[in-house]
Order: structure tokens, then C-alpha cells, then sequence
């Protein structure tokens, strides 16, 4: 892996039957340093406070459909964040319509990726990310 | 991915099934809410963006049964949200209650791990029955959480193809 182990990456699904798909397959790929959160409206919160204490999160996964904050919206106030505007930031959906892709697009989304997928596909998303 | 058969599965199914179980209280009192009203259009939505959730998941661990009820259930729920018929609101809720149902048993199958039990459900019938319905919604085209107006869902390799084409 050419990324760094201890890259910190931090996961936000309202499933957590997903938090734990999408963990196992990080870990798999070699990925140590995981954190989640079970809404866009918890994550938001943990990105300050890392970004406060001077550990910023280098890499978020985000389901796009959640019931407080959703995906984009995270999305959104990430890239109005000074600092974080290249943030990586992958999209996850059970369903890509086309219009959401170039709204994410718009927003700034680092990449798409759609359920189900495999540690295979999930890595090949995150090594055109950082490449 | 055979999800009976694979030991370290295990644990994620039975999370799977216990969140889907939470997730089918809040659609049976969604379908409650919109049974006592049925010009309640906003808690279809709120049916469609719940029921999507369980999709997601249920693809993910390969149960292809709830994903295909889930997947039906959500298009429909979306696309009633976006209708004022009441009758047919009304026709579109008791499906939805008997989709409810048979999500239950589907998932109990699974919890129990086993193909002879899923087996035993009809399942076929039912997805005859919410394809039907999802026809009568054929002309209104957002069926998922979408914000403007969307056309076909895309495969990874759409997406992968679109991405690039916008610079990514």
C-alpha cells in the first residue's frame, strides 16, 4: 500500500451494519487509524474538534443518504472549511442517479463509489484519490 | 457472497437484522401516520429515505431478497410522496403494510440463517405485486433522495465514465 497505515480516516454511515462492512474492508486494505460516526450531524462535530486539536481527519467515507445530515451537506461544509477544501472525500450510495453524481461533483466530491462493492473496488477508488 | 454459509458473516447479519428490525418499527409507524392521513405526502418521503437505508445494507451483506423489496418499496414511497391521488395513496399503504410483513419474515429467515425458511416465503408474488405497483408511478421520475431532477441510475462504470468526463 502506498499510502501511510495511519492515514486518519473517518467513516459516517447511519448503519452501522455498514460502518463495520466498510471498516473490515479498510482494515483489510492495510488501514489502521478508523474512526465513525452514525450521522453527518455527529461527524461534522469530530472534523472540528480533530482539526482544533491539530489531528485533522486525511480522508472521509460518507453514505450520501442519512436522516439528519446528509452526505452532500457534510459534504458541503467541509469544502466551506478553510483548509479542508481538497480534503479527500469519498461518496458512498446505494443508488447513483446521475443527477446527484454531478451535484456531489459540484460540491466537491472526491469520488463516487456505489453499494455493493468489493475491498477491491473500494481500494482502486481510494488509490485514483491519492494518486 | 452467501450469507448462510459464511461463519464470519455471522456477526454482521445478525447487526444487519437487529437494525432492520428498528428500521421496519419506524416504517410501520410511518405507514400508521399516513394511513390516518393520507395527504400526509412529507412521511412517504420519509418511508422511501428509511427503507432505503435497510437497501443499502441489505446489498451490501448480499441478502438480494430484502434489497430487491427494499429497492421496490423506496421507489414507490418516493414516487407517491410526489402524488395527491388518496385512493391510490390508500392502495399504496396497505401494499406497503403487506411489504412490511414479508421484510419481517425475510429477515427473521435470516437471522435464523437459514435457505429452506426463506425458501418457504412467497416471495415472488409480493415483488409481482410492488412492481405492479410501481408501474402506476411510471411517469413521475425522482425515485430516490435526489434534489433536482435526475434520470437513470448510473452503474460504477457510468459513474467511473461521468467522473472523468467532469476532470476527476
Amino acid at each position: 500500500m502506498a499510502l501511510k497505515p495511519d492515514i486518519k480516516i473517518l467513516i459516517v454511515d447511519d448503519m452501522s451494519t455498514m460502518r463495520k462492512i466498510i471498516k473490515n474492508m479498510l482494515t483489510q486494505i492495510g488501514f489502521t487509524n478508523i474512526s465513525e460516526a452514525d450521522d453527518g450531524a455527529t461527524a461534522w462535530p469530530m472534523i472540528q474538534s480533530a482539526i482544533k486539536e491539530g489531528k485533522p481527519y486525511e480522508f472521509i467515507v460518507s453514505d450520501w443518504n442519512m436522516p439528519q445530515l446528509s452526505g452532500l451537506d457534510l459534504l458541503k461544509n467541509v469544502r466551506a472549511t478553510p483548509g479542508l477544501e481538497k480534503l479527500p472525500f469519498l461518496m458512498i450510495t446505494a443508488e447513483a442517479e446521475q443527477g446527484n453524481v454531478v451535484i456531489a461533483v459540484k460540491a466537491g466530491v472526491s469520488n463516487f463509489i456505489v453499494k455493493p462493492f468489493s475491498p477491491q473496488v473500494l481500494k482502486e477508488k481510494i488509490d485514483r484519490i491519492f494518486k | 457472497m452467501n450469507m448462510f454459509n459464511d461463519p464470519s458473516m455471522k456477526e454482521i447479519v445478525n447487526d444487519f437484522c437487529d437494525e432492520a428490525d428498528s428500521l421496519f418499527d419506524q416504517l410501520e409507524n410511518s405507514l400508521t401516520t399516513i394511513e390516518e392521513d393520507p395527504s400526509n405526502t412529507k412521511e412517504l418521503e420519509k418511508f422511501g429515505q428509511v427503507i432505503d437505508r435497510i437497501m443499502g445494507a441489505a446489498k451490501s451483506i448480499g441478502a438480494s431478497e430484502i434489497a430487491t423489496f427494499c429497492e421496490l418499496g423506496k421507489v414507490i414511497g418516493y414516487k407517491s410522496s410526489q402524488v395527491t391521488d388518496v385512493p391510490l395513496i390508500e392502495v399504496v399503504v396497505a401494499i406497503l403494510f403487506d411489504s412490511l410483513h414479508m421484510l419481517r419474515k425475510m429477515n427473521q429467515s435470516l437471522r435464523e440463517g437459514s435457505d429452506k425458511s426463506m425458501n418457504k416465503l412467497n416471495t415472488k408474488a409480493f415483488v409481482t405485486r410492488l412492481n405492479w405497483l410501481s408501474e402506476k408511478f411510471k411517469d413521475i421520475e425522482r425515485a430516490s433522495c435526489a434534489i433536482e431532477n435526475t434520470k437513470a441510475n448510473l452503474s460504477q462504470n457510468s459513474i467511473d465514465e461521468l467522473m472523468k468526463s467532469l476532470g476527476l
